[in-house]
């Protein structure tokens, strides 16, 4: 009867591995754990001097993803959600449309993996929420495809 | 002829549309098992025949302009090629030797072959055996890893491009022995034996790669995929452009000119890149949905009291949850006109240098609809699109 619970796709030589559907970072684990506290320092500097788009900018250059690199991924969220939270909503739509498209296409995924995680709607709810609005209306729906459609998960 | 053609073919989705060479006829299928051949009678289109030898749904069909034959493919893995008599459609069956589903077929440029893309991983190119009178396969299997959604053929039949469900697209030769002669080299390499991968392309954000076309000249290849980008690659760099599209994917493509294209897709709507070596752009909309849309957002207001805007703004909120007054109401209602995903754009009216003056495209909405290309209007797609919410 265990024969039901064989996982068949494990003994299949030829099944399509995750980490073939994208080209892995080639930065090593701890390269990427110190380059994202490196980060995290600058941007609490750019914050402290009122600098928002400056931070931003950091803080969404060349983001952590793939399998490794957990503690980096989480911290760059923390780094960019802090940024989102300072930003008067009113400052949003200028600071969006000064964010290049990659930058605009990352942020969409953070603003999404901070949604996702349990726990954090009752914190940063309406800021994440305000976020995504202003962003769709800049990058488009092809935003949120391109998110769903990534690999490369931060 | 600058107003759209439109014909409403069915209440079905049209998956798939081949035009035959002096587009009198036209066959497509309606997400069933039956290809039909409509023929122009008039100002509509009327059904003249029906095959029924597919037992499964038929993904892709496609009419060889010169000999006059189609081929169908369909989820059953076969292959179905009707020769025609004069008035009489007869089918030949084709055996792919594939344990997935048919997903997409198209002829060669000289109609010896043909190639049908597969849910098993691989590509099968047929070729015509006069000796036995029937259709042999060969298959490109390294190294696609998943289900092929796309293929076209280079305009000297020998190089194949084919998208994929795993990301990539690739270039590959489908050189076959006794059919073809050895080709002249090209941009994409030279001395190619059957299976050899000249290119593997991806977009940066990844996602399925829809679809696929070489430029009229076959030096510059396009891919749509799922990430709402086109990428148009010169392989002698290799230089990608990949432009970034803020709607949603395009599933089909097809190229009007060296420098043009036209993708449609998820957003019901043809659009229009243009570029060169240098650069490519968005450059606008084949569908002019400002002047459309007035007729069917109105309503017959013949009742009086009962049709003023007050009455229909509380309508609206207690119905619909709107309240943003009258103008709301068109909100749910799509101005372009297909009103649902395009599934096929080809050319329809080719010029004598060879640029393509009109395109037909194919919804799921059932309707056909023939566009003239010249008729590109750039504010239609962000007005349109910055309207679209969630």
């Amino acid at each position: 009867m265990s024969f039901r619970k064989i996982d068949v796709d494990a003994y299949d030589e030829d099944v399509l591995q995750e980490s073939e559907l994208y080209s892995p970072d080639p930065r090593n684990h701890a390269q990427v754990l110190s380059e994202t506290k490196q980060k995290q320092a600058a941007v609490r500097n750019s914050l402290n001097k009122g600098d928002i788009l400056g931070a931003l900018n950091v803080a969404l250059d060349s983001p952590p993803y793939g399998h490794n690199v957990e503690e980096a991924k989480n911290l760059t969220l923390q780094t960019v959600v802090s940024v989102l939270n300072i930003t008067k909503a009113t400052d949003i739509p200028t600071v969006l449309k000064s964010l290049s498209q990659d930058e605009q296409d990352t942020l969409m995924k953070y603003i999404y993996k901070g949604m996702g995680m349990p726990g954090w709607g009752d914190v940063s709810g309406s800021v994440l929420l305000g976020w995504h609005e202003k962003l769709t209306e800049v990058a488009g729906t092809g935003c949120i495809v391109r998110v769903m459609t990534d690999r490369r998960a931060v | 002829m600058s107003v759209p053609e439109v014909y409403s073919i069915a209440q079905t989705p049209v998956t798939c549309h081949a035009f035959n060479a002096d587009r009198s006829q036209v066959a497509l299928s309606l997400n069933d098992n039956k290809a039909y051949i409509y023929v122009k009678q008039g100002k509509e289109w009327v059904v003249e025949e029906t095959l029924t030898e597919h037992d499964k749904v038929i993904t892709s069909i496609d009419w060889a302009p010169n000999s006059n034959r189609i081929v169908t493919a369909s989820t059953g893995s076969q292959c179905l090629h009707p020769l025609t008599g004069r008035l009489v459609w007869k089918p030949t069956l084709v055996l792919l030797r594939v344990n997935r589903a048919a997903t997409f077929v198209r002829w060669s440029p000289n109609e010896d072959k043909f190639a049908v893309g597969s849910g098993a991983r691989a590509i099968a190119v047929c070729s015509f055996d006069p000796e036995n009178n029937w259709w042999v396969a060969k298959q490109l299997k390294k190294p696609i890893r998943s289900t092929v959604l796309s293929v076209d053929w280079h305009p000297n039949n020998v190089l194949l491009a084919a998208g994929s469900a795993d990301m990539k697209a690739r270039v590959f030769s489908a050189y076959i022995k006794d059919v073809d002669k050895r080709p002249v080299p090209t941009v994409w390499g030279e001395k190619l034996p059957f299976n050899t991968v000249c290119g593997e392309y991806a977009s940066p954000a990844g996602g399925w790669v829809h679809a696929v076309g070489f430029s009229p000249s076959g030096d510059v290849l396009a891919f749509a995929s799922h990430d709402s980008s086109i990428n148009i690659v010169y392989p002698g760099g290799p230089v990608i452009h990949s432009i970034r599209i803020s709607t949603l994917p395009y599933v089909t493509l097809a190229w009007t000119a060296e420098d043009s294209i036209v993708a449609a897709g998820h957003d019901c709507q043809p659009v229009v890149f243009s570029g060169s070596e240098a650069g490519w752009a968005l450059v606008g909309t084949l569908d002019d949905t400002t002047s459309g849309g007035a007729k069917s957002t109105a309503r017959a207001g013949t009742m009086g009291k009962l049709s003023s805007s007050a009455f229909n703004t509380f309508r609206n909120a207690d119905t619909r949850g709107h309240t943003g007054g009258a103008e709301v109401a068109a909100d749910t209602e799509l101005l372009t006109v297909h009103k649902n995903t395009i599934t096929s754009v080809r050319p329809y009216e080719v010029g004598r240098d060879g640029t393509v003056s009109r395109v037909s495209t194919s919804g799921v909405d059932g309707k056909l609809v023939i566009w003239d290309v010249g008729v590109v209007s750039v504010g239609g797609v962000t007005g349109r699109l910055g309207g679209m919410r969630m």
